[in-house]
């Protein structure tokens, strides 16, 4: 009986610390700026939505949201299509100087290195070209990020589905590339799920290209524009408290309602 | 076996447009992978020996700019208080994480809303989690103060002080990454074979015999993976610093990525700060790669 209470409490002191800080951020969204300063209330005591209503009309919050979803379902989805091919091409085809063995060793590389290193030069990179501050540089840039982490995700999950599938389906009439988009792409399309969520998840979140990539509403993603917001208005709480809320729901949403898929993604690189 | 199978793998294939259809299959990835992420590698190798005005190369610097990185007190101070936020909040995360990970083994009521809970923190945005923390912490309107004020006390300091304003770091660390070390144990006590414990069982082992003799050495590799994975990304930490201090008070929180970023588009000095992301690239790289030795010689024995 004592050990059932114990586990009773245990369960809702780590409940109460994952989410006191949530209800304060929500709590706070919802009050105004004289009652978050000067009555220091536990709840609102007058709720209002008055905060959410001003990021969208006076502070661009339509436009963020919007370049988030643009720049996410492309990045991801370019990536999905390019990083399943190649890996595909890695897993199943003998390649020069076994170049098919050294792919591994190569990507993890690449994801090993922080990202903050390559950081300058791609500034640059995005400067000579013309692209700062748009769609296009920041959806270079995630894609390439994004095409590393699925063919190094993808390339396991095609290992896993049998030649003679494939090899019935040519034998059928299929050609070789039929036989990768109608029997192995399909088998495969849990582990494309899973890589996906991963990559939309990280992709919405980004912060540190969007903030070197781009400088108006009409890039700035809605990491970036949070940051700027606050940036701006060190003492507007009510503000930063609606748009902190407005920043997380969509990412957080969307984590809770994939959530099988994510643990799964999330842990399968460790333990394997 | 190995053999037979490879054969059919090169036999598949097969001949005419089909022969070129790996390369093609593979160019578009390697294209994007070599225009944005391997040429910029190299173009900053490049930028880092080299002096800049404005963003233009205006003079060649050898080697210049990595000696003078060991000199700069300011690097320095960033490399250490980057050790040292690494190494705490990966080891709270670690030993928290593995507890939690012990505690929901066991099916019990309301595990599966903790753990939907537990997914939260390290899904929301990293600037938004550091927008939660200023809210917590902010001394005139933070959770913290108005909760003192509740209970009689006064205004609650963090941001503020260096010392606070650091551990106020490590605490949102830890409340952001604490799940993904939970998860990923949780997922490696699962797949440990039950034989071993009910033959302790039968046995009679105590838990904490059943602990120290059985489960922490099975789970070593799984739990040396998490944290190697976990200390490279703590390593990379910029998002929350950013927004929650900015590197401050002083250069209390100011964390190596912080340093480099303020170095490269603050002071605009270009190559310099391209010298400084080589180096951490390399340490990164060097410290990742003896762990992955390290624990090949762990499984090996």
């Amino acid at each position: 009986m004592s050990s059932r209470l114990a586990r009773i409490l245990t369960t809702v002191f780590i409940l109460a610390v994952v989410l006191l800080p949530i209800y304060w951020l929500v709590s706070t969204s919802l009050k105004s700026n004289r009652e978050i300063t000067q009555e220091g209330t536990l709840y609102p005591h007058v709720p209002t939505l008055d905060n959410y209503i001003r990021l969208f009309t006076e502070k661009q919050f339509g436009s963020y949201l919007t370049n988030s979803l643009v720049v996410t379902f492309f990045s991801v989805a370019i990536a999905l299509i390019v990083g399943a091919m190649g890996a595909y091409a890695i897993a199943r085809f003998r390649l020069p100087f076994a170049a098919e063995r050294k792919v591994g060793l190569f990507l993890l590389t690449l994801r090993i290195i922080p990202p903050v290193v390559i950081l300058i030069p791609v500034y640059l990179l995005m400067l000579s070209l013309g692209l700062l501050d748009s769609w296009l540089g920041l959806i270079a840039t995630y894609t390439a990020f994004n095409v590393t982490f699925c063919v190094w995700m993808m390339e396991s999950f095609f290992r896993e589905i049998p030649v003679d599938l494939e090899e019935a389906a040519m034998v059928d009439g299929d050609s070789r590339f039929g036989a990768f988009r109608r029997i192995t792409l399909p088998l495969a399309a849990p582990g494309l799920a899973a890589t996906a969520i991963f990559a939309v998840l990280v992709t919405f979140n980004e912060f540190l290209f969007a903030l070197a990539l781009t400088a108006t509403p009409r890039a700035m993603t809605m990491p970036r524009g949070t940051a700027t917001l606050i940036g701006r208005i060190d003492t507007d709480w009510a503000s930063m408290a609606a748009a902190g809320v407005i920043g997380a729901l969509p990412i957080v949403f969307f984590a809770l309602l994939v959530q099988r898929h994510l643990v799964r993604g999330l842990t399968m690189g460790a333990v394997k | 076996m190995q053999g037979a199978t490879q054969a059919r793998r090169y036999r598949l294939q097969g001949a005419g447009l089909d022969l070129a259809l790996p390369y093609l299959m593979l160019a578009p990835g390697l294209m994007i992978v070599l225009g944005v992420l391997v040429y910029p590698l190299w173009d900053g190798l490049r930028a880092s020996t080299r002096v800049y005005r404005y963003g233009s190369p205006v003079a060649d610097a050898g080697f210049q700019n990595y000696l003078h990185l060991w000199s700069d007190a300011q690097f320095l101070n960033a490399l250490w208080v980057t050790v040292k936020f690494v190494a705490l909040s990966v080891s709270f995360e670690a030993v928290l994480g593995f507890a939690l990970a012990l505690f929901c083994l066991h099916e019990f009521r309301g595990i599966r809303l903790l753990r939907t809970v537990l997914i939260i923190p390290m899904v929301i945005t990293p600037v938004v989690v550091a927008i939660v923390f200023r809210l917590i912490y902010a001394s005139d309107a933070g959770m913290l103060t108005a909760l003192s004020n509740a209970m009689g006390g006064g205004e609650v300091q963090i941001l503020g002080n260096p010392l606070n304003a650091f551990i106020g770091l490590v605490v949102l660390d830890v409340w952001e990454w604490t799940p993904l070390m939970f998860l990923i144990l949780l997922a490696g006590l699962q797949s440990l074979p039950h034989e071993p414990f009910e033959a302790a069982r039968v046995d009679g082992a105590g838990a904490w015999r059943v602990f120290a003799d059985l489960t922490f050495p099975m789970m070593r590799p799984v739990l040396a993976v998490a944290i190697v994975l976990r200390a490279i990304d703590a390593f990379g930490t910029f998002d929350q610093v950013f927004v929650l201090t900015r590197g401050g008070p002083g250069e209390a929180t100011r964390l190596i990525s912080i340093y480099g970023y303020d170095t490269a588009f603050k002071f605009q000095q270009t190559g310099y700060a391209a010298a400084l992301f080589v180096t951490i690239g390399l340490v990164v790289l060097a410290l990742a790669f003896s762990a992955i030795r390290l624990l090949r010689r762990i499984d090996a024995s």
